[in-house]
């Protein structure tokens, strides 16, 4: 009887393990060398963040993955064998990225990684979708359905894991209310901290630049500076608006975040950034995803 | 301004001089004080009382001073008197702001030294005594309040230089409505609206009163 016992008590204990241990490999898959890339499970389902543009709209979310940091240069380098940032340095935040880049080095990983690419990219036929007067690229980027590769976040569910998923606590900003705690913007991302009105004069002159990923206070997922530091390119035409009907065309992507330019409005989870395809600039990046 | 090395920018002539700018304010009708440079040569900009400024500059890179108001209005007539207006080289004497939503960047030139700016010819409007032709131009990928942008700018520029020295007036909303019949349409919201003086690689001095 006693020998029963203990061997269903070890059972039982077992069985704990392993759902734990199960869990734990969902809650943070893996580290950078393993088959998840260092991302993060994110739980789908609706909107839980009453900030969300997408909070009561009839969007549900599918499982994905997601990268806690917006991909360093030691990531793009590796992958791209060049670093086009502005301010160099291994642990900052890769920019000067058009969108176009961030789709191609999404493909180039999954490819490293023995993953399908989820991306197909004609460069030699404009996309007649791309109704922009301002890029001069317009390649035709189209998805390749169930592939496991590495993608853009859509806006959705890059609004998603920056409200915290299902553990929102529907913050203004990506893991506070205050900026300050989270995000590298406008104010803080120089020599001092500038108050008064948004000037550009006064940030050029307080050296403001990237600051290196994870260094502010996580979001209720663990993700880092999804509020501030470089804005992060989305799949999503801006013509999208809340998702809940994608639009066929548009002239802009979205961008989601801010960055260290920009006005703190711009770090809100639910400020639609925009900005052309083959856009760029030294607060431009992105994060991947995969989906679950 | 960023150096962009990553790739060429396709940037007009007209568009090469403009920036972003903005700056602490003061008093007066006028409640704006605009003083911005690049760093290069010298500028010596004096912030005068009411809506007076004075700037002499030599050898400069780029920059821009004035005076105005910190909220811009597409209905407001800007008078002001240029005592002084001596640019040799690269300079515009220009009423100068910005609207969000969407980004516009405009410019009402009334004076210049050597370079008339120009664009992307759209139109003309005949206003405060002289025909201005109107321009576009854009700004690619270029630092704003919300992060890098490529944006527009809407030019009207006198086709001569307007004399200086009297009391004049630019009634901006004739360069409003004329930008709105060529399709044109400035943004919902007003940034700062100043009468500036900029300079681009050049010396020179201008003395002006604002209200």
């Amino acid at each position: 009887m006693r020998t029963r016992l203990t061997i269903a008590v070890w059972m039982i204990a077992m069985l704990a393990v392993a759902v734990v241990l199960s869990a734990c490999s969902r809650e943070a898959a893996g580290t950078e060398s393993g088959k998840d890339g260092g991302l993060v499970f994110v739980e789908g389902g609706k909107m839980v963040n009453v900030r969300s543009n997408f909070y009561g709209k009839n969007v549900i979310l599918s499982d994905y993955y997601i990268s806690p940091y917006e991909v360093t240069q030691r990531q793009w380098r590796e992958i791209m064998g060049n670093n086009p940032s502005y301010y160099q340095g291994e642990q900052l935040p890769v920019e000067m990225i058009t969108w176009y880049d961030a789709v191609e080095y999404c493909n180039r990983r999954s490819m490293k990684e023995g993953l399908e690419p989820y991306y197909a990219i004609d460069r030699n036929h404009a996309d007649p979708n791309n109704r922009s007067d301002n890029d001069t690229l317009k390649w035709t980027v189209t998805i390749r359905e169930g592939a496991n590769g590495y993608r853009l976040p859509t806006e959705a569910e890059w609004e998603y894991a920056a409200s915290g998923g299902k553990k929102s606590k529907s913050r203004l900003y990506s893991g506070s209310n205050d900026a300050d705690e989270v995000a590298w913007y406008w104010r803080n991302a120089g020599d001092h901290y500038l108050s008064g009105d948004w000037t550009w004069p006064a940030i050029e002159n307080n050296r403001n630049r990237t600051q290196a990923v994870g260094g502010k206070k996580p979001n209720e997922l663990g993700l880092y500076d999804m509020s501030g530091n470089v804005r992060e390119w989305c799949w999503n035409w801006y013509e999208d608006g809340d998702g809940s009907a994608a639009a066929k065309s548009g002239s802009l992507r979205v961008v989601k975040g801010g960055g260290w330019i920009g006005d703190v409005s711009n770090g809100a989870i639910s400020f639609r950034g925009k900005f052309e395809a083959n856009g760029f600039g030294p607060d431009q990046g992105f994060r991947v995803v995969r989906s679950g | 301004m960023f150096k962009f090395k990553k790739k060429a920018l396709p940037i007009l002539a007209a568009a090469a001089m403009s920036l972003s700018l903005f700056a602490a304010s003061s008093s007066a009708a006028t409640d704006y004080w605009q003083n911005w440079t690049d760093g290069g040569g010298t500028v010596n900009a004096v912030n005068g009382s009411g809506g007076n400024y004075s700037v002499t500059w030599s050898n400069t890179g780029n920059f821009v001073v004035g005076k105005g108001w910190t909220t811009g209005s597409p209905t407001r007539t800007i008078n002001y008197n240029a005592g002084v207006w001596a640019p040799s080289g690269n300079g515009y004497l220009t009423l100068y702001g910005w609207t969000r939503n969407s980004l516009i960047e405009y410019y009402v030139v009334d004076s210049w030294g050597t370079y008339r700016p120009t664009g992307t010819y759209k139109g003309s409007v005949t206003s405060d005594g002289g025909t201005y032709d109107i321009y576009t131009a854009t700004r690619y990928n270029a630092p704003s309040i919300d992060g890098t942008q490529t944006f527009t700018q809407y030019w009207s520029v006198r086709q001569s230089k307007r004399a200086t020295g009297s009391n004049v007036a630019i009634t901006f909303s004739n360069h409003v409505n004329a930008w709105k019949n060529l399709g044109m349409n400035l943004g919902s919201s007003w940034s700062y609206q100043v009468l500036a003086t900029e300079g681009y690689q050049s010396s020179g001095s201008s003395n002006v009163t604002v209200w």
